[in-house]
C-alpha cells in the first residue's frame, strides 16, 4: 500500500473512532436542549430551548414531570469518590513504594491486589451484600460500597505507581540519607515531588472509577443511592431529556476535573523533564 | 567539622578514620566482597583502583550503608557503623551519575543537606545562606545558585554534588568514579581541583576509579581491589614501581608480564628463558614482569651486555601519546609486547614493519613473583 493509501486508511479509522466515541455524547447533547415539557427524548427537536436545564435546578413552573431527583445522590457520589480517591492513593503509593523492595511473598501479594480490579463487579457486590446479611451489618454507600469501591480502585493507584517508580532513580533517596536526612523526611522532600506526576493519574484513576462505579454499588450501597443507580433508577419510569441535560453538566464536570488534572500535570511536567534529561547525562 | 563529636571518641586518639575488616558481601551467593580488609588515615587522599566488576561500588555503598554486609566489621573514627542506617553515619558519598535533586535550583540542592538533617539542622536562613554561597565560592559555581541543575554542563554537576556533600561537613566523602561522566579535558583539570578542595576541607576522599592514571595521580594511597579484596595498599610511587602480584601490574597497563616457572637462575617463559636478577616477591603465582618504559630495541644483531636480558620480536605499530612513543611488537608465541621510549632520551626512531628487533632490559628492572 502507498503512503497516501494509509493516510486514508488512518483518517478514516480516526474519524470512525472519534465518530463513536462522541456520536452518543452529541446525540444526549442535542436532545438536551429539546423544548419542554411536551418534548420527548426523540428527534426532531421540536424547539430549541433550555426548559430541561432550567427543570434540572427548579427553576421551570411546576408541571406533571417531577425534578430529578438525583441532587442528594449526586452530593453522597462526589463525597464518596473523594474518599475512595484519598484512601485508594494513599495505599496505593505506599504499597508501590513496599514493593520497590523484593519481599518474601511479594508476588502472592501482588495477585491479591490485582485481583480487586478483575473479579466480576456484580459478583463482589452481591458478596458484599451477604457477608452484611449474615454479619447483621447494614449496607451503607459509606460503608459496604466504600469498601468494594476502594478494592476496586486500589489497584489502579497501585499499578500507576508501581510504573512510576520503575522508573525512579532511587540514587537521589541515597544521595538524601547520606546528608543526613532521615527515610522518611527524604521521602516527603525528594522522593513526594518527583513521584508527584503519577499520584495525580493515581487520584485521577480512581476518582472517575469510583464517581461512576454501578454493577459493585447496586447490592452494596443500601438504601440511599449513588449517582449512577439514581440515574438508572429514573429510566425505570419514564425518560425525560432532563437527563439529557444533566448528562451534559457531569460530562463538563468531567472536563473541569480533566482540566484541573492537566494544569496540575503541567507544573509538574517541567520537573519530569529535568529529572529526564539529569537520567541522560 | 563534625569530628571528634561522639561520646565514645573522647580521649581516643584515632588516625584511621575508617576501618574495614574482613568485610564480606555476596549477590545471591556470588561474592561481590570476598574479605577486604583496609585502613584509611584521617586527612588523606585515597584512591581505590579496580577493573569493572571487581567490586568497587560495592565496597563504597557498603561504607555508606545503602547495602548491608554479609560479614566483617566497618569501623569509622573508631566507632562500629555496621547496622547504622545510612543518615545516621556522617558519610558524604558522590555519585557516578550525581544524582542531583532534579526538582531543586543549584543553590537548594546545596542547601538541602544544612537545613533538613536531622542532627543538628541549619534553621536559620541567613546562615543556610551564607555557608551554601560559600561553598558556591569553593567549588566555583558563582553566579549559577539560581539555575536549575538540568541547564549546567557535566562539570557544574559534579561540582553541585561535591558542593552538596561537603557543607554538611563530613568527615569522609566516598567519589565513586566521579570523573567517569566528564570529558578527559574537563577530567584532567578536574583532578586537580579535587585535590585543592579536599586539601582545603581537611576530609579523607575515597575516590573510586577504573583508571590507573587517575588512581595514581590523585591518590595520598592507592588501594588495588581485585575480586572483592584489597591486592595492594600504599603510595602511588611504590604501587608504580613495586605492584605486588601480576594482577596488580596488569591493572597498571604498564607492564609486560609473563607466566611461567623460576627454575634456579632462570625464568621459564613461553618466550624463552629470563635470566634472573633483581629481587623475587612471594605474591602465590608465579609471574615475570618489565615496566614498557624500562625496555630498549636495539637491531637483531647487537648482542646483549652480561646483566642484560634479550629476547627477539617483530615491530607492528607505534602510537605517539605526548611525550612519549609506545612501540607494538608481536612475540614469537603471538603475543603483544610494548616499549615505551620517551622522546627526551632520543630522537624517534623509524622502525620497519614486520622486521625483527632485539628488545633489551636490564636483569634487576624486571619484577619476579614466586
Ligand atoms: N545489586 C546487585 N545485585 C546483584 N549483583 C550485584 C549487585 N551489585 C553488584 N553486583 C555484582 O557484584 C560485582 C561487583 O560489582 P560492582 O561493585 O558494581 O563493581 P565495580 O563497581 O568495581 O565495577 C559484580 O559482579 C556485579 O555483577
Ligand atoms: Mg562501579
Amino acid at each position: 500500500m502507498n503512503a497516501s493509501g494509509i493516510k486514508l486508511g488512518l483518517g478514516l479509522y480516526t474519524t470512525l473512532f472519534i465518530v463513536f466515541l462522541y456520536g452518543p455524547l452529541a446525540v444526549l447533547a442535542i436532545l438536551s436542549f429539546q423544548t419542554g415539557p411536551e418534548g420527548g427524548p426523540q428527534f426532531p427537536i421540536i424547539e430549541w430551548s433550555t426548559y430541561w436545564y432550567k427543570h434540572l435546578f427548579g427553576l421551570t413552573p411546576p408541571s406533571r414531570i417531577a425534578p430529578l431527583p438525583i441532587e442528594q445522590a449526586l452530593v453522597r457520589s462526589l463525597a464518596l469518590a473523594v474518599m475512595t480517591m484519598i484512601v485508594s492513593t494513599v495505599l496505593g503509593v505506599t504499597a508501590a513504594q513496599a514493593f520497590r523492595k523484593r519481599f518474601r511473598g511479594s508476588g502472592v501479594v501482588f495477585y491479591l491486589i490485582v485481583l480487586g480490579m478483575m473479579v466480576p463487579g456484580v459478583l463482589v457486590g452481591l458478596g458484599m451484600a451477604l457477608v452484611a446479611n449474615t454479619l447483621g451489618v447494614d449496607r451503607h454507600w459509606w460503608g459496604t460500597a466504600f469498601v468494594l469501591h476502594v478494592v476496586y480502585t486500589f489497584p489502579f493507584a497501585f499499578l500507576v505507581m508501581l510504573a512510576i517508580f520503575n522508573r525512579f532513580d532511587p540514587s537521589v533517596e541515597e544521595a538524601a540519607w547520606s546528608l543526613g536526612v532521615t527515610p522518611a523526611r527524604t521521602f516527603r522532600k525528594i522522593t513526594f515531588p518527583l513521584i508527584f506526576p503519577g499520584v495525580l493519574s493515581a487520584m485521577l484513576f480512581a476518582f472517575t472509577l469510583s464517581y461512576d462505579e454501578f454493577s459493585r454499588t447496586l447490592f452494596a450501597s443500601g438504601r440511599d443511592l449513588t449517582l449512577p443507580l439514581a440515574i438508572y433508577g429514573t429510566f425505570s419510569v419514564e425518560v425525560h431529556p432532563n437527563v439529557f441535560a444533566f448528562g451534559v453538566l457531569t460530562t463538563l464536570f468531567s472536563f473541569a476535573l480533566l482540566g484541573t488534572y492537566a494544569v496540575l500535570m503541567g507544573l509538574s511536567v517541567r520537573r519530569a523533564k529535568r529529572m529526564a534529561i539529569q537520567e541522560e547525562a | 567539622m563534625r569530628r571528634g563529636s561522639w561520646p565514645e571518641l573522647v580521649g581516643t586518639k584515632v588516625s584511621a578514620v575508617l576501618q574495614l575488616k574482613n568485610v564480606h558481601k555476596a549477590f545471591a551467593g556470588v561474592p561481590a566482597l570476598a574479605g577486604v580488609d583496609a585502613a584509611l588515615m584521617d586527612n588523606s587522599y585515597v584512591s581505590l583502583l579496580g577493573p569493572s566488576g571487581s567490586g568497587k561500588t560495592t565496597l563504597l555503598r557498603v561504607i555508606a550503608g545503602f547495602e548491608q554486609p554479609d560479614g566483617g566489621e566497618i569501623l569509622f573514627a573508631g566507632r562500629r557503623i555496621d547496622g547504622v542506617p545510612p543518615h545516621e553515619r556522617g558519610i558524604g558519598f558522590v555519585f557516578q551519575n550525581f544524582a542531583l535533586f532534579p526538582h531543586l535550583s543549584v543553590a537548594q540542592n546545596i542547601a538541602f543537606g544544612l537545613e533538613n538533617r536531622a542532627v543538628a539542622p541549619v534553621t536559620d536562613a541567613k546562615a543556610v545562606a551564607a555557608r551554601v554561597r560559600d561553598m558556591i565560592g569553593l567549588v566555583g559555581l558563582t553566579g549559577l545558585e539560581d539555575r536549575a541543575v538540568t541547564q549546567i554542563s557535566g562539570g557544574q554537576k559534579q561540582r553541585v554534588a561535591l558542593a552538596r556533600t561537603l557543607v554538611t561537613e563530613p568527615s569522609m566523602v566516598l567519589l565513586d568514579e566521579p570523573l567517569g561522566a566528564l570529558d578527559a579535558n574537563l577530567r584532567t583539570r578536574m583532578r586537580g581541583e579535587l585535590r585543592t578542595i579536599r586539601e582545603r576541607c581537611g576530609v579523607t576522599f575515597l575516590h573510586v576509579t577504573g583508571s590507573e592514571s587517575e588512581a595514581l595521580a590523585m591518590g595520598d594511597t592507592v588501594l588495588v581491589l581485585d575480586r572483592g579484596r584489597i591486592a595492594q595498599a600504599t603510595d602511588a610511587g611504590t604501587l608504580y614501581s613495586r605492584p605486588a602480584s601480576a594482577d596488580v601490574a596488569r591493572f597498571l597497563n604498564c607492564y609486560n608480564i609473563f607466566s611461567g616457572a623460576v627454575s634456579g637462575d632462570v625464568f621459564e617463559s613461553p618466550v624463552g628463558r629470563l635470566a634472573l636478577g633483581g629481587v623475587r616477591q612471594a605474591s602465590g603465582r608465579p609471574a615475570y614482569a618489565i615496566r614498557y618504559d624500562r625496555v630498549a630495541i636495539r637491531p637483531r644483531d647487537a648482542a646483549a651486555a652480561g646483566d642484560e636480558v634479550r629476547i627477539e620480536a617483530s615491530f607492528v605499530a607505534s602510537e605517539y601519546s605526548g611525550a612519549a612513543i609506545n612501540s607494538f611488537f608481536t612475540l614469537d608465541d603471538g603475543r603483544v609486547f610494548e616499549v615505551e621510549t620517551h622522546l627526551s632520551h632520543a630522537a624517534p626512531e623509524a622502525f620497519e614493519e614486520k622486521a625483527r628487533y632485539a628488545l633489551v632490559w636490564k636483569r634487576e628492572d624486571a619484577l619476579v613473583f614466586v
